[in-house]
């Protein structure tokens, strides 16, 4: 039960919140924070009591539409628990970001916020695929409203982006999750939507295809992958910090979690076939966005460039498929997310000081803002990899694992790393060495500030120093997830386009 | 006809018993009060007495009628939406000081037709049904008197409805001619040509009735003269009585990969793609809810050419439960925003709702995502069970058309949800809702979010239902 | 002497066309309205032949044209009420003039 409480807690704070903000904004600020804390207290609590049953730390199953195979079944393993903690510890970054930030309609603002973190929740938790299709979707609209109501410039256009993009993938993953379903009620005559009992099915290879190619349609365009990134600049750039926080920081996780748990232990011979073209794709993606992101002024568009190239090295690292590359994306995920969120909170608190957050006003901030320099500086190296920092160990990780596989893919993903030190190092000079600009505030971080981003680079340091709680927590459900695929996804019979990519290897 | 016969027939017979009261309590008085509050009785106890036929079904009552639980269940949606839509018109006539008597006669009339249509085994009753839902409509749709634009779409309707129901009796003539016999049992085995031809043209007129693509250009003008109210009822009531009776003609003779079949396909997927196209360009919401239902009942062919009869009738009976809420819960909050000055059907009337009058436009939030499909409401849980009738029977063609146009619809649909909840340009008085229309409106609310978020009790009634099939 | 059935179904057919002509081509909304007399009175032809013809001993289609004239007595009962008030309200029953709303 106490997974439906991970769920209903936001919604009931939300709920409550918004009637009572009416009259006193205080109400929805306090609820909503005492939520997102509870979520990241009761996600502590199931990680460090000893589990429940096997093979899930803890699960539960109720019914629900009976008569249409679909039940409320939520399970949570290490993998999980660790998205889990992470929503739960940004919801709360995004919380107390917004405090000062949304002074109208606050009680609707933690409404919406607390819905898309309880979609959230939901989706890292679901094992029945409606159910998570149903979280997937639910998350969408509460974002979609935060940005049209509470955005910057030009949030219309970017919220019907994002809802359009975003729908239209996950409606082909529902149709390829009925079609799938039928597929399974011809074989074995039982007619669910769970994840465990479908998780055997093998479908025609064909078939299998056109169905992985649309579960992967709808992660790919959460995890913002070149061709259908487009959405992504855009809706980071006109939602307000908090809500970027959530986008950036957990929302597309949401997408790399669905690769890993749905779409290929699912479709494990579909997932061997297309890996050639995903990590084509992943490696392009790198390489996009880090150019672009060399060429972005504007501190919260470069950051969304970068999060599509080092996304890049999430998909990389997925479809690699082996124990070196799964640590490295869970590491990458969590450090990337805490990273992330961390810089855009950081962009937002130089926008309030300098009144702008374009690197062609800036110039300087270290000898005025030097509390708010040192943070800036530590989370980009954190996002540049530099080695004690968590994206370091993600990444490496992953690239020791994609060697295995791709040589030269791997060298080509480097070379985005590479780029990636340097698009960061422009912005950190750029923006904060030289002399400092006229007409620039030199108010530095207050001591609550400066508290929040202690938090954060600690966990990133943590991550980055000692990953192996983290490492531990989490090799269990890589194992789960790699024995469903057993004998499926090796090397053995290397599809033609790898041994054209590279020379194989073992995976 | 005997006891039985009678108790088969019953909620047909009190809804038209109703129409009669309230003609002849308009004799005694003219009292807007009393015919709505006999309708509202009458309606309710007519709803009451669905359970009645129950017992008999499926029965065939005179060979006219055949009252099956799919038949019930429109039965059912039918007069749940009529009465809907009274309790909308009753604060509505009276914001506009129209003499709201006769329309509750004319409410009751196009009922029975609807029920009858849906009821329908044979020609004679399908045509009839027809007929008594147009006549009554053409009434309707011109009620206001005054009004140049409703004159000029009930002059419209009427010739469409003409060319319809001449369209529809000429095939059943053609029909007749080659089978003898009226039934539409009769479909399944004829010897010549005429019957293709005469099947043809039957669906043509149904295809003109329910709007489907190419035959859809009277329907937007139509929406946007008739007043408020009765463009919900043309939109739920009128249309479930067709499509009940398209269902039921259909399954007799479709075979997969015959060219009825392949016809249908075309209907289907042009109606969806035309009707959204359509609708993305609209600021007027009436006429954009006139496209958006045109692609809506292109969505819901593809379960008049699944396979599976039971998976495909309930698809048909969730999606039309889900699609009537919905709508007339849309309509609904139009009709709310409507006075004297006219109906609320353009876009800017809705600018800033939210922070207006935010109860209305949290209704409306709750309709816009249903018909979008978006999860937790009614039309997600209708769409899911559409595409798994359609999956099943693996009609790649028309789910991949419905995939890619509901993403088109879901565009327009959200401009609607962006302008609710743009800032206000003034602050016009805010009119406290009438009782009725807030009941109405909760109702609806609530029947969208409860099919949405926990449908099982609703399935189990269906399922319940569907045993007394045909 | 007796006429083939193909040549009643062919004047049926005819009548059919000539009322939908003119519902396309007669800007006079009475005229529109004989248009779909004309064309429901071809079914009603067509109704006979079968009965004459074919089904000579069943009773099923001389009920549907009594039905049909009724029915079409009703609808031109209303139709002429709504023409009447397009009169009264736009001063002409030509259907081009009658046009505020696109489409």
């Amino acid at each position: 039960m106490i997974l439906v409480t991970l769920i209903g807690i936001p919604i009931l704070a939300g709920l409550l919140g918004w009637m009572l903000g009416r009259r006193n904004p205080a109400w929805p600020r306090g609820l909503a924070l005492a939520a997102t804390l509870s979520v990241l207290a009761l996600g502590l609590y199931i990680g460090l009591t000893p589990p429940e049953n096997t093979p899930w730390l803890r699960q539960v199953r109720l019914p629900w539409i009976p008569q249409l195979g679909v039940g409320m079944h939520l399970a949570v393993d290490g993998l999980s628990l660790l998205l889990v903690l992470l929503t739960g510890l940004l919801g709360s970054v995004a919380v107390i970001v917004a405090w000062r930030e949304i002074t109208d309609r606050v009680g609707f603002f933690y409404f919406n916020l607390l819905a898309a973190l309880a979609g959230l929740i939901g989706v890292f938790l679901a094992l029945d695929l409606i159910l998570f299709f149903c979280c997937w979707e639910l998350m969408l609209v509460p974002v979609f409203l935060l940005i049209t109501i509470w955005g910057q410039r030009q949030r219309h256009e970017a919220a019907i982006k994002f809802l359009l993009f975003t729908q239209l993938s996950g409606l082909l993953m529902l149709l390829a999750m009925l079609a799938l379903v039928f597929v399974h009620w011809r074989v074995t005559g039982q007619f669910t939507f769970n994840y465990v009992a479908l998780l055997g099915t093998m479908p025609p290879p064909a078939v299998a295809m056109l169905l992985f190619l649309g579960f992967f349609a709808a992660f790919a365009v959460k995890l913002h992958i070149v061709p259908v990134h487009s959405w992504a600049p855009d809706a980071y750039v006109a939602a307000p910090t908090a809500v970027s926080v959530v986008l950036a920081g957990i929302m597309l996780k949401a997408g790399a979690y669905g690769l890993l748990r749905f779409a290929i232990p699912l479709f494990p011979q579909s997932a061997e076939a297309f890996a050639p073209v995903a990590m084509g794709l992943a490696v392009i993606t790198i390489l996009y966005g880090a150019v672009l992101a060399l060429g972005q002024t504007e501190l919260k568009r470069w950051l969304a460039y970068a999060g599509i190239s080092h996304m890049g090295v999430a998909l990389l690292g997925v479809f690699a498929w082996n124990q070196w590359s799964l640590h490295g994306v869970v590491i990458l995920l969590l450090a990337h997310g805490i990273g992330t969120a961390g810089l855009f909170v950081l962009a937002r608190m130089v926008r309030e000081r300098c009144n702008s957050a374009d690197l062609r006003d800036l110039g300087g901030l270290w000898s005025t803002m030097p509390r708010l320099s040192a943070v800036a500086m530590l989370l980009m190296l954190a996002l540049l990899g530099l080695p004690g920092m968590g994206t370091f160990i993600g990444e490496f990780l992953v690239l020791l694992g994609a060697f295995g596989v791709s040589p030269l893919v791997t060298a080509l993903a480097a070379l985005g790393i590479i780029l990636s030190a340097v698009y960061t190092l422009r912005v950190l000079y750029r923006g904060w060495f030289g002399p400092p600009r006229d007409g620039q505030a030199s108010v530095d971080l207050s001591r609550g500030e400066t508290a929040l981003m202690a938090v954060l680079v600690g966990i990133i340091l943590w991550l980055g120093l000692f990953p192996q709680p983290v490492l531990r927590a989490v090799s269990p459900s890589i194992d789960d997830l790699r024995m469903a695929t057993r004998g499926l996804m090796v090397m053995e019979h290397p599809a033609p386009l790898v041994r054209l990519i590279g020379w194989g290897g073992e995976r | 006809m005997n006891h039985a016969d009678y108790l088969s027939l019953a909620p047909l017979l009190v809804t038209a018993a109703t129409a009669v009261a309230v003609l002849l309590a308009i004799a005694v008085r003219r009292s807007h009060a009393a015919a709505f509050i006999i309708t509202a009785c009458g309606l309710i106890l007519a709803l009451l007495s669905l359970g009645l036929p129950l017992r008999h079904a499926p029965r065939g009552v005179t060979p006219l009628l055949l009252m099956d639980g799919f038949t019930l269940a429109v039965i059912g949606l039918v007069l749940a939406a009529t009465l809907g839509v009274a309790l909308f018109a009753h604060g509505y006539l009276a914001r506009l000081r129209l003499a709201g008597d006769e329309f509750y006669v004319l409410l009751l009339l196009v009922a029975v037709g609807a029920c009858v249509l849906a009821a329908a085994d044979h020609f004679a009753a399908l045509f009839l049904g027809m007929e008594t839902t147009s006549i009554a409509l053409y009434g309707l749709i011109g009620y206001r008197r005054g009004h140049r634009l409703g004159l000029e779409a009930a002059i419209k309707y009427l010739v469409l409805a003409g060319v319809t129901s001449a369209f529809v009796l000429f095939g059943i003539a053609l029909i007749y001619a080659d089978t003898g016999s009226l039934l539409f049992m009769a479909l399944a085995n004829g010897n010549s040509l005429l019957l293709p031809a005469g099947i043809g043209l039957l669906l043509v007129g149904l295809a003109f009735k329910l709007a489907f693509v190419p035959f859809h250009l009277w329907i937007p003008d139509v929406y946007e003269g008739a007043s408020a109210p009765v463009a919900a009822l043309i939109a739920t009531v009128a249309k479930l009585g067709a499509f009940a009776a398209l269902f039921n003609l259909l399954w007799s003779v479709m075979q997969p990969g015959s060219s009825v079949c392949i016809a249908v396909i075309l209907l289907a997927v042009l109606s969806m793609f035309v009707g959204n196209l359509l609708a993305l360009q609209q600021k007027n919401i009436k006429r954009l809810l006139a496209y958006s239902s045109i692609a809506h009942f292109g969505y819901l062919l593809v379960v008049v050419i699944a396979e599976d009869v039971l998976l495909a009738t309930i698809a048909a009976l969730v999606y039309l439960t889900a699609y009537t809420l919905t709508t007339l819960g849309a309509f609904g909050v139009m009709i709310q925003l409507s006075n004297a000055d006219g109906d609320a059907d353009h876009l800017e009337a809705y600018r800033g709702l939210a922070w207006r009058r935010p109860w209305l436009a949290g209704v409306m939030t709750a309709m816009l995502l249903s018909l979008a499909g978006i999860p937790l409401t009614a039309g997600f849980i209708a769409k899911f069970v559409l595409l798994s009738s359609g999956v099943d029977a693996q009609l790649w063609l028309p789910i991949f058309a419905l995939v890619i146009s509901s993403v088109i619809g879901l565009y327009y649909y959200l401009r609607i949800l962006l302008t609710l909840y743009r800032a206000p340009e003034a602050q016009p008085a805010s009119a406290p809702l009438p009782f009725t229309g807030g009941v109405a409106l909760a109702v609806l609310l609530l029947g969208v979010l409860w099919l949405g978020i926990y449908p099982a009790p609703f399935l189990t009634l269906l399922e319940h239902l569907l045993t007394y099939l045909r | 002497m007796v006429i083939p059935i193909t040549g009643i179904l062919a004047v049926s057919a005819l009548l059919f066309v000539v009322g939908a002509v003119a519902l396309i081509t007669r800007r006079n909304a009475i005229a529109a309205l004989m248009g779909v007399e004309l064309m429901l009175n071809a079914a009603n032809l067509n109704f006979v032949a079968a009965w004459r013809y074919f089904w000579p001993e069943r009773m099923e289609a001389q009920v549907a044209v009594l039905i049909v004239i009724t029915v079409a007595a009703a609808e031109a009962a209303v139709g002429l009420a709504i023409v009447l008030n397009l009169y009264r309200r736009f001063g002409t029953v030509d259907l081009e003039q009658i046009r505020l709303m696109r489409g």
